[in-house]
């Protein structure tokens, strides 16, 4: 017996860590939580991929336009042309899908293609991003390396056999890491998927995001070093009037953008309608001309120009020269874009910034000479102030100004200039420029910012004011019919029905017929007569809203229940209105008619 | 009994389908990233290693440019340099050297100050920063670039680097006429001044400047002690012995000097100076009294004849602290005339070997007329400063 009685220890204790670790197991390989697991993952490949195109980007500068910070006239014009002529093939005959700069491109993927971005794309993005920007274009490696992180996603997604939600969720995810190790910051690439991606915030999806924008940033440190993008000289605001200052770069940043978006806007349907030889020329034309404009003397608008923003943070080149450089590279970029030459948007968005921010800054300086003026503050308030104005992401424009900068000191001009850019820009160009980009290209796609400035109808909005009589639970079937007699009918809709106030805290509702039917039977006999409470005990309790509820709420219920009580947050019991089906109705007609 | 084995497989059964998908998922994932890994790790190598060439090969360029004056091209090559290694410092330094060296002060400053908020302890770079604050003469900010430099760390040999510096600030506050501040810091450096002939001559050359003749005689002194034929040195030490009333000393210092080197003309000017001075001091030992009288009466000859001077002199002012009489400006002069028109008929050398006193009240007389002229009544002859140098040595006879 004694070794019956040890083994059912062993085997109950057995039975319990296998059941422990089944537990153990359900946890990690819930889909949710595995799926949190495979961000890490998706994190990890997208770095991996955003270090190589890396390489593979200043391998093309290299060996397509020298090693040497002054370039050759020569290859100059030959670079960007022939290359913008190679790049043109590879576009048209193999990978159709890599135009553009990929956010329209990820943001159709989770909307339109349930998470789908061939693979294909990203072999296609990397190899003619690396070379258009390698070759001079004037382009950046950030967007594109979004389309390659969410391509790799969709990829690793599809090998699973993902749920379709979460299929359609790695596309953002796989955004996020690939942005983030392109920007090597992780805050400002999990705030744009959030505001100009997905659109929502929700705890499942920050969680995948911001694991796998991290998971990238450190994949990407350990091979290209944790150094940011610039180097940051000492920022600082002294006097708060120098708000007006830069409030004035936020009225200039706002009109570049307007420039700069028009001008995309504008010129790419055209460039679009020109006969279909033309394409193969475009980028080499965009090329061509790029190339003049740098043996013209300014080379800095060729490329990211990331070491240009540094010079220009350090004082490097005159305020006269720095508008000129934000000029031309504003028409550099267009050409570039606008050919469907492959490559980003958003380091020519900063560029232009920052030198039109330092050129503001030393103009007010030159004509105000007492004003303190450092020409790396205004070019990061100014880079902040372009990604408001043009790229309309107002949230991630701030922080990853400050994430670039490493510095909070400068969160007040960053937010005036921001504000001021971003309000005029709305103003002069309704449609932010993604937004105008899917539409050209044939693409609904939802618009974050109207999604952000929509106005939401509240159940205040549609509610109406609660009726004079309302019965507690206490009455007396007779009370309540005797109430209920002095009382004119109302004839809208639920005008039957009567609201009953319950002891609980809760609402119960019963109509004039049922209180007659129960006065028929005689439940309004006996000692006192029945109360209310009692007679509705079975019926339960009927749900409420509040006022600040959205509209959409309140349909939940009106399909059920006729008359649903509309009640105070901080007393259940007080009445604030009622609602009912065709309150709610009406009010989204007129909405509608708004 | 028969039940327990059945639960442990039904336990096993429910790990089943975790067993046989996720973790092999995992492991796979796993698996790719060790071998992507690898390979992005190669491609790494390859990368940095081409780099680190380039910004090798440009940088070397760009020395070889800077050491030969030829500025601009070195900023191309060092900019091309930090393209490829964009945190070297050594690189970033030498680019500002450049962009000094075309005067181009503002971004040189920009590179400097970003490479001292990385090191602060940079002394090089606190040097540079220095020299750009001189040149903005931004005193305060040059000042605490010069001290920080002095207590930085340099490459190479620390002590000499920092003595360099201090030297540096120490010209720099005597150019601003900060004797004071000069001084403590040479005060500073002498205890740093180790046993090298030149360093010690060039200490006592800049006490000299700050009028610290003491320190700068000792140091003169302890150079010439180390190396024993140094006409700069010997030059320095007679200047300061000459500064402190020594003319005997100073004499011999500079006759030295003057030997050693026959061209150095301020030594020869001091020493026919220093002997004129020791010519016309009636005090010095081991001369005869006709000697001594003839000292006397020249004495006051060449002040009377500088008196004449500044009587003649409409611009002459009246000797200060002597009021003059109401209505002449020039009844101070006059005063000092008649007291000369009387002492001069007395002074013999026969009266003066009868009357000891007269010896000192005709001496006393002529270094009175010669201090009240000086400065004031024109070009003084090298008699006048002679006398004028034994005046100051014997102010209380």
């Amino acid at each position: 017996m004694a070794p019956a009685s040890s083994a059912v220890p062993e085997v109950e204790l057995g039975a319990a860590s296998a059941s422990g670790a089944t537990s153990v197991l359900h946890t990690l390989f819930r889909e949710d939580s595995f799926f949190l697991v495979l961000s890490v993952f998706i994190g990890i490949f997208s770095g991996l991929a955003v270090v190589c195109f890396r390489f593979a980007i200043d391998w093309s500068r290299i060996y397509l336009l020298g090693s040497g910070a002054e370039l050759n006239p020569m290859r100059l014009f030959l670079a960007p042309t022939l290359t913008g002529l190679a790049i043109a093939v590879l576009v048209i005959h193999f990978f159709p899908r890599v135009r553009g700069s990929g956010v329209n491109q990820t943001k159709a993927a989770l909307y339109i293609y349930n998470g789908y971005i061939p693979l294909r794309t990203a072999v296609g993005k990397f190899i003619t991003s690396a070379l258009a920007i390698g070759s001079g274009q004037s382009l950046g490696p950030e967007d594109p390396s979004l389309q390659i992180g969410a391509s790799l996603a969709s990829a690793l997604g599809r090998r699973l056999h993902l749920k379709r939600d979460h299929m359609r969720l790695l596309a953002p995810v796989g955004a996020a890491a690939g942005l983030a190790a392109a920007f090597n910051a992780p805050i400002s690439a999990v705030l744009f998927v959030i505001e100009e991606v997905i659109g929502r915030w929700t705890a499942g999806i920050l969680g995948s995001v911001v694991l796998s924008a991290v998971s990238s940033v450190v994949v990407m440190r350990l091979f290209l070093g944790s150094e940011p993008l610039f180097r940051i000289p000492p920022v600082e605001l002294r006097r708060p009037s120098e708000l007006i200052a830069y409030g004035i770069l936020g009225v200039a940043g706002g009109l570049a953008s307007v420039v700069f978006a028009s001008g995309v806007a504008t010129l790419r349907p055209l460039c679009r309608k020109l006969p279909n030889w033309t394409q193969y020329a475009q980028p080499a034309v965009a090329g061509l001309l790029i190339g003049i404009i740098a043996v013209l003397g300014a080379p800095q608008v060729m490329g990211a120009g990331y070491e240009y923003i540094d010079e220009a943070m350090h004082g490097q080149f005159t305020w006269q020269f720095l508008g000129i450089l934000a000029l031309l590279k504003i028409v550099a970029t267009m050409l570039s874009f606008v050919s469907g030459t492959p490559g980003g948007m958003f380091a020519p968005t900063l560029f232009i910034g920052a030198m039109l921010g330092a050129a503001v800054g030393g103009a007010e300086h030159a004509l105000l000479p007492h004003l303190a003026w450092s020409p790396g503050t205004y070019a990061l308030v100014g880079m902040g102030v372009l990604f408001a104005g043009f790229l309309r992401a107002p949230m991630t424009s701030v922080f990853m100004v400050l994430e670039v900068s490493g510095n909070y000191s400068i969160i007040l001009p960053v937010i005036v200039a921001n504000t001021i850019a971003y309000v005029i820009s709305q103003a002069l160009v309704p449609v932010p420029i993604f937004d105008v980009l899917s539409r050209q290209d044939g693409l609904e796609l939802p618009s974050m910012e109207e999604q952000r400035e929509e106005s939401i109808l509240r159940v205040e909005d549609a509610m109406r004011p609660p009726a004079k009589l309302v019965l507690d639970a206490g009455d007396t079937l007779e009370r309540a019919a005797r109430l209920v007699s002095q009382e004119p009918r109302d004839e809208g809709q639920g005008g039957d029905v009567l609201l009953v106030r319950l002891r609980s805290g809760g609402w119960s509702s019963v109509t004039r017929e049922e209180l007659d039917t129960m006065a028929a039977e005689g439940k309004d006999k006996g000692k006192g007569g029945q109360t209310l409470e009692s007679i509705l005990a079975g019926a339960g309790a009927i749900p409420y809203l509040h006022p600040d509820h959205p509209l959409e709420m309140a349909l939940r219920y009106v399909d059920r229940w006729p008359l649903v009580p509309v009640v105070n947050r901080a007393n259940l019991r007080k009445l604030e209105g009622v609602i009912s089906q065709r309150d709610v109705l009406e009010r989204y007609r007129d909405f509608g008619g708004e | 009994m028969i039940q327990e084995p059945k639960r442990l497989k039904l336990s096993f059964q429910s790990l089943s389908p975790y067993l046989s998908r996720e973790p092999v998922t995992l492991a796979l994932l796993t698996g790719l990233t060790i071998v992507l890994f690898l390979a992005v790790g190669g491609l790494s190598r390859l990368y940095h290693a081409q780099q680190a060439s380039l910004a090798v090969r440009w940088a070397g360029r760009g020395v070889n440019d800077l050491n030969a004056d030829r500025y601009k091209v070195a900023i191309t090559e060092f900019r091309t340099a930090l393209l490829y290694d964009r945190d070297n410092g050594a690189y970033q330094l030498s680019l500002a050297e450049a962009l000094l060296g075309l005067k181009r002060t503002d971004e040189a400053y920009a590179y400097l100050i970003n490479l001292w908020s990385r090191q602060p302890e940079n002394g090089v770079v606190n040097l540079e920063l220095a020299r750009i604050a001189v040149s903005k003469k931004e005193t305060e900010r040059a000042l605490r670039f010069y001290n920080n430099a002095i207590y930085a760390t340099w490459p190479g040999d620390q002590e000499t680097e920092r003595r360099k510096a201090r030297l540096e600030l120490i010209d720099y506050l005597l150019r601003n006429d900060a004797r004071t501040q000069a001084e403590s810091e040479l005060i500073a450096l002498e205890a740093n001044v180790g046993e090298d002939a030149a360093q010690q001559e060039q200490l006592g050359g800049l006490f000299l400047r700050v009028g610290d003749n003491g320190r700068a005689l000792t140091a003169f002194r302890a150079s010439l002690k180390l190396e024993r034929k140094n006409p700069a040195a010997e030059a320095g030490a007679g200047a300061a012995e000459f500064a402190m009333g020594q003319y005997a000393e100073a004499e011999h210092y500079l006759e030295e000097a003057v030997a050693a080197a026959p061209a150095d003309a301020a030594s020869a000017a001091l020493l026919k100076t220093v002997r004129a001075a020791i010519d016309m001091d009636p005090y010095r030992p081991q001369i005869s009294e006709g000697q001594r009288d003839k000292i006397v009466m020249d004495a006051l000859a060449t002040a009377g004849a500088r008196l004449e001077m500044c009587q003649a002199n409409p611009t002459v002012s009246a000797p200060a602290g002597k009021k003059p009489a109401a209505g002449s400006p020039s009844t101070a002069w006059q005063q000092l005339s008649s007291q000369w028109w009387a002492m001069k008929p007395q002074v013999t050398e026969k009266t003066l070997r009868d009357n000891p006193d007269l010896f000192n009240s005709a001496m006393n007389l002529a270094f009175e007329i010669e201090r009240e002229a000086d400065g004031r009544c024109g070009a003084a002859t090298d008699a006048d400063q002679a006398l004028l140098l034994v005046a100051g040595q014997h102010q209380d006879n």
